[in-house]
């Protein structure tokens, strides 16, 4: 990753997080707003409920109140006074009674607790009604009944008729169930449900809510049961769904009786939709206003890091140029500001560069020309002296003894003609080396290369006038065919080949290997002769360098020039007195061969 | 003087005879308005529910015997009949003169075609002016089964049903409405009514709208309303205890305790309470299948609640079962009655629900079929659904030890005897029922009626 698109990460980043951050904070303080106003509205309803239960209560009583002071009521605590009523001439009229007052229960009961007439049980007649024989509560109360079909909560309120000795009890209410939830009417959004706790545990068919049974009882039975073991009011977080649009946060109230035993648990349930709501506009809001943002982040952060990064890529640009060898590389001054001191600087550097190289290139060209002079004036020296000596001598012999001149001067002849050959040698040489020619690259198999070489100079290396060399040949099995030039490369490998038996006056073992490594072939001679010291192995490539008395230092130059102009490398490691290890890489790079020196090669 | 006044007052009382003889001298004409629970979808009795609508049948079919009051056999469009072969075989003489509505005369052929469409396991066939009947076992009693509605002589053409009845029908809306008309070549004479309209299928509360409305003369009455309609003024005719209500059990008893908790259940219900507060006195209670006023040995089975004995028998059953009582959820006067068979139960510490569908115990009416015992009893048991009861003989202790049988078998719990009642107009002259509750229709004519 580049300056230029960390710059724009970093950029786009910021601006994401500060939006989100601000949507964030947005959205906190909306949900503590909002469930603020929950608090009140669920607060207001259960304020509301407990009036509109108060009121039914009220209601309830004034009924039964009106029933008690009826005809009915009275005619019946009359016939009690007289004796045993007929329960049969009230059997039907308490039903048509408790449906004129809008009652789902009453009941006639004499003072032993006994039914005289039941309109929710008409069939009850004659049984017991624990209720009626406890004091009469004045307000309303609520009450577990129990029908043939199962047991009911309602509403209730007793009143007593006395006409003669004997207490007539009214006893009527009315059923909790969806319709008096239905008449609560709850503030939209909220919504109320009802357990009547009439089974031990939990039943979900006892959960009910103004339409009726509650479809999906489980979210909430756990709550229910808190508050059927602790009795008190509890507020949870409900989930119906997995969408959080349908989540509620239910208030269970427990409905006590008479005795405080728990008949029911009113849930009081505040829609979270709203919020969810204004969460997801919040949300929505934030993350247009983010991918907004990050657009314009994008681009803005683009065009500055763009302003920013634009001068230092060209000085990057230019600073890889100048590795490149563009000595002469400037970079544009836009800006007055540490950039553009930057490439002032840099410009200058180039220029300072380009300077003292020149100045190096004259240096080395004077060192050259001082080293190629002192090698010249060496190598020449060493036959003009005898030369100068044989002169010398026939002078003499000439002068002092005429007799032996002619023997002498045979003599002589021969010397000087085998000094001038030695002449021409050193001559030929270093014209050889200003001549290096260009390689003819050809299909090489690399080993039959070191063959030729180790077979050229098997004869030197037994010659019984020097110290016995060993030889080894350690060749791949299998080796590429190289693009090179075979005439250059046996050169070079010679040369190696020279130098290893030079260093090896005593006598040792020349080792020849190849290898391939990756895209590479690798040769490698090695010598267990007296090594080079670590100096001697970082100059040895230098042209007219030599360890050797008589050596020109040509040799390696030669070696690393062929080498090099086959695209490949050579180096040296050497241990002083453990003996030396040229290694010759060269590129496979058979497809640069053109077809027709592949055909050639081939046939 | 005292002539003179004397021959005044006579002339007077003699002038407010004749005007109270011109008021109840029976007279033709009119129609009846009738209004009926039952709503039959067929006229013909091989298809016809005749439980509730036997009236209407009586209107527009003869039956070949008739019984009177007393359960006696007499001669309807028979006119003689007489046992052969030890009561298996019966030879019955056929009235003459008789005519179908259609103006066809009554023939042997057609009773006994008639006869063997009702009863498949007869032999019937003509000979003469009489019909053969042949049974596979002795049928003392046959001349009473010839007297039950479904034994109408009725003659099938064309997809429709003709009888030999008072009433020829003039309109027929299948389980509605039915408009008979008074057949002026009736055997037994012209009826006075010109004809007679029968709304089927109203509940007591609409028969009573109806009635009050003016716009029916004689309605059904419930039971338990009775009581209350005649306190409230109107003339309320009813039976006697004629229908059986009674528990009946789905299945045998399956063990010994399943025998003891159907004892404790028939021991702890409280017959009386259900007749008098229920039922307003609309019944009677009773431990017998048949009533006792037609047997006269219904008192010997015990009525009376007895919760010690049932506890102690309850008490005998390690666990008891928990049993579904079924009942009609269309009468609320059953629910009512069911409820409190299930506390008087609970009371006795057993257990029992009330179920509308699939129950063990089903909580039923029966109307008696017949005023004979015998035959009535044979009935009874058919349409309980129990085993057909073994009758030795044809006295009545014969019928007691068959009746005692089959309640020891422990199937069917009796609870009361219910009477049939209606509310009559009193434009309604010469009302009348059998015993069996019947209405006797062809015989009423109306009165003007008077502001």
């Amino acid at each position: 990753m580049n300056l230029r698109h960390k710059l724009l990460v970093t950029l786009a980043l910021t601006a994401f997080l500060s939006v989100a951050a601000v949507a964030w904070i947005i959205s906190s303080l909306v949900r503590h707003s909002f469930e603020e106003t929950n608090q009140q509205r669920a607060s207001a309803l259960i304020e509301q409920f407990r009036r509109d239960f108060a009121r039914q209560g009220e209601d309830v009583v004034h009924r039964v109140e009106t029933i008690a002071s009826g005809e009915a009521a009275t005619r019946l605590a009359l016939a009690l006074s007289h004796g045993s009523p007929d329960y049969g001439a009230y059997l039907n009229e308490v039903k048509t009674i408790a449906e004129s007052q809008q009652l789902d229960f009453l009941e006639f009961v004499d003072g032993q607790g006994t039914i005289l007439s039941s309109a929710q049980w008409p069939a009850k007649f004659g049984y017991k009604d624990a209720q009626s024989t406890r004091s009469v509560p004045r307000e309303a109360f609520l009450k577990r009944e129990e029908l043939p079909d199962g047991a009911a909560l309602g509403v209730f309120a007793i009143r007593e008729v006395r006409v003669g000795d004997k207490p007539l009890y009214v006893i009527g209410g009315r059923r909790l169930d969806r319709n008096f939830l239905a008449r609560l009417e709850p503030p939209p959004g909220m919504r109320t449900m009802l357990y009547q706790n009439l089974e031990n545990g939990f039943s979900p068919k006892l959960l009910i809510n103004s339409s009726g049974a509650v479809g999906t009882a489980d979210p909430v039975v756990s709550l229910i049961q808190q508050v059927q073991r602790q009795s008190r009011e509890v507020t949870a977080l409900i989930h119906w769904s997995p969408n959080a649009a349908d989540d509620e946060t239910v208030d269970a109230i427990p409905l006590t009786g008479l005795d405080h035993e728990l008949l029911g648990v009113l849930l009081v349930a505040d829609s979270r939709r709203p919020y969810a709501e204004i969460r997801r506009q919040i949300r929505t809001a934030a993350l247009l206003g983010g991918a907004v943002g990050m657009v314009l982040a994008v681009l803005l952060s683009g065009w500055a890091a763009a302003r920013v990064t634009r001068p230092v890529e060209q000085l990057a640009q230019a600073a890889r140029q100048v590795a490149a060898g563009d000595w002469h590389t400037q970079v544009t001054i836009t800006s007055a500001d540490e950039l553009g001191e930057l490439a002032g600087s840099f410009n200058r550097m180039t220029s300072e560069l380009l300077q003292q190289k020149e100045q190096l290139v004259q240096s080395e060209r004077v060192a050259a020309w001082r080293e190629l002079a002192r090698r010249l004036a060496h190598e020449l020296k060493n036959p003009l002296f005898p030369l100068q000596l044989t002169v010398e001598n026939l002078l003499r012999a000439r002068q002092q003894s005429p007799e032996q001149f002619e023997e002498i001067f045979k003599e002589s002849s021969a010397t000087l003609l085998a000094e001038i050959a030695n002449l021409k040698t050193i001559i030929s040489r270093f014209s050889e080396f200003s001549r290096m020619p260009q390689p003819q690259l050809q299909r090489v198999q690399v080993n039959d290369v070191v063959d030729g070489v180790m077979r050229l100079f098997q004869a030197q290396l037994s010659t019984p006038e020097r110290a016995p060399i060993e030889c080894k040949l350690e060749l791949a099995e299998v080796m590429p065919t190289i693009a090179a030039d075979p005439e250059l490369l046996h050169r070079a490998l010679s040369n190696l080949v020279l130098n290893a038996m030079d260093a090896m006056a005593q006598g040792g073992t020349l080792t020849l290997r190849t290898r391939r490594a990756g895209e590479w072939a690798v040769l490698e001679v090695a010598d267990t002769g007296t090594g080079l010291t670590p100096e001697e192995c970082e100059r040895l490539f230098t042209p007219y360098y030599t360890s050797k008395a008589h050596g020109t230092g040509l040799g390696l130059a030669i070696v690393q020039s062929v080498i090099s102009d086959h695209g490949g490398r050579v180096s040296v490691r050497s241990e002083s007195g453990r003996g030396t290890t040229f290694v010759i890489e060269l590129p496979i790079n058979t497809d640069k061969l053109q077809a027709g020196q592949v055909a050639a090669a081939t046939s | 003087m005292k002539r003179t006044g004397f021959l005044l007052l006579a002339a007077a009382s003699l002038l407010l005879a004749v005007e109270a003889g011109a008021a109840t001298r029976p007279h033709y004409g009119g129609t009846l308005h009738v209004c009926l629970h039952a709503a039959p979808a067929s006229l013909d009795p091989n298809q016809a529910e005749w439980a509730g609508s036997a009236a209407l049948f009586g209107l527009l079919f003869d039956t070949l015997v008739a019984l009177d009051d007393q359960g006696q056999s007499q001669p309807a469009l028979a006119t003689a009949w007489q046992a052969e072969s030890g009561n298996q075989r019966w030879q019955v003489a056929l009235r003459r003169g008789v005519t179908f509505s259609d103006g066809m005369p009554l023939t042997p052929d057609i009773v006994a075609a008639s006869l063997r469409a009702m009863n498949p396991t007869w032999r019937v066939f003509s000979t003469g002016d009489a019909v053969i009947i042949e049974r596979d076992s002795p049928a003392p009693d046959l001349p009473a089964e010839l007297a039950l509605p479904r034994n109408s002589i009725v003659k099938r053409e064309s997809g429709k049903v003709l009888g030999t009845g008072p009433f020829v029908v003039t309109q027929w809306d299948a389980g509605k409405k039915l408009v008979v008309t008074a057949r002026n070549d009736y055997w037994g004479g012209r009826t006075f009514l010109d004809s007679i309209e029968v709304e089927m299928g109203k509940n007591f509360h609409e028969q009573m709208v109806a009635f009050d409305l003016g716009k029916a003369q004689v309605v059904e009455v419930a039971s338990e309303q009775a009581r209350r309609a005649a306190t409230e003024g109107r003339r309320i005719e009813t039976s006697a205890p004629d229908e059986l209500l009674a528990l009946v059990f789905e299945r045998e008893p399956q063990s010994a305790a399943d025998s003891k908790q159907r004892e404790a259940l028939a021991l702890s219900i409280d017959r009386r309470l259900l007749n008098s507060v229920v039922l307003q006195n609309g019944g009677e209670p009773s431990g017998g299948l048949l009533p006792n006023w037609m047997t006269g040995y219904g008192f010997l089975f015990p009525v009376e609640v007895n919760l010690t004995r049932a506890q102690q028998e309850r008490a005998e059953v390690p666990e008891t079962s928990v049993w579904n009582l079924g009942f009609d959820a269309n009468d609320p006067i059953e629910r009512v009655l069911a409820e409190r068979i299930v506390l008087n139960a609970r009371d006795a510490g057993l257990r029992l629900q009330l179920a509308t569908g699939a129950s063990d115990i089903k909580l039923v009416r029966v109307p008696l079929a017949s005023l004979d015992p015998q035959v009535a009893f044979t009935a009874l048991a058919a349409a309980l659904g129990v085993a057909q009861p073994r009758i030795n003989g044809s006295s009545l202790d014969d019928l007691y030890m068959a009746e005692n049988a089959l309640l020891k078998s422990q199937r069917v719990i009796p609870l009361l005897h219910l009477r049939a009642a209606c509310a009559v107009s009193k434009t309604v002259r010469n009302w009348g029922r059998t015993r069996g509750g019947l209405w006797r229709l062809p015989d009423v004519w109306l009165a003007a009626e008077r502001p």
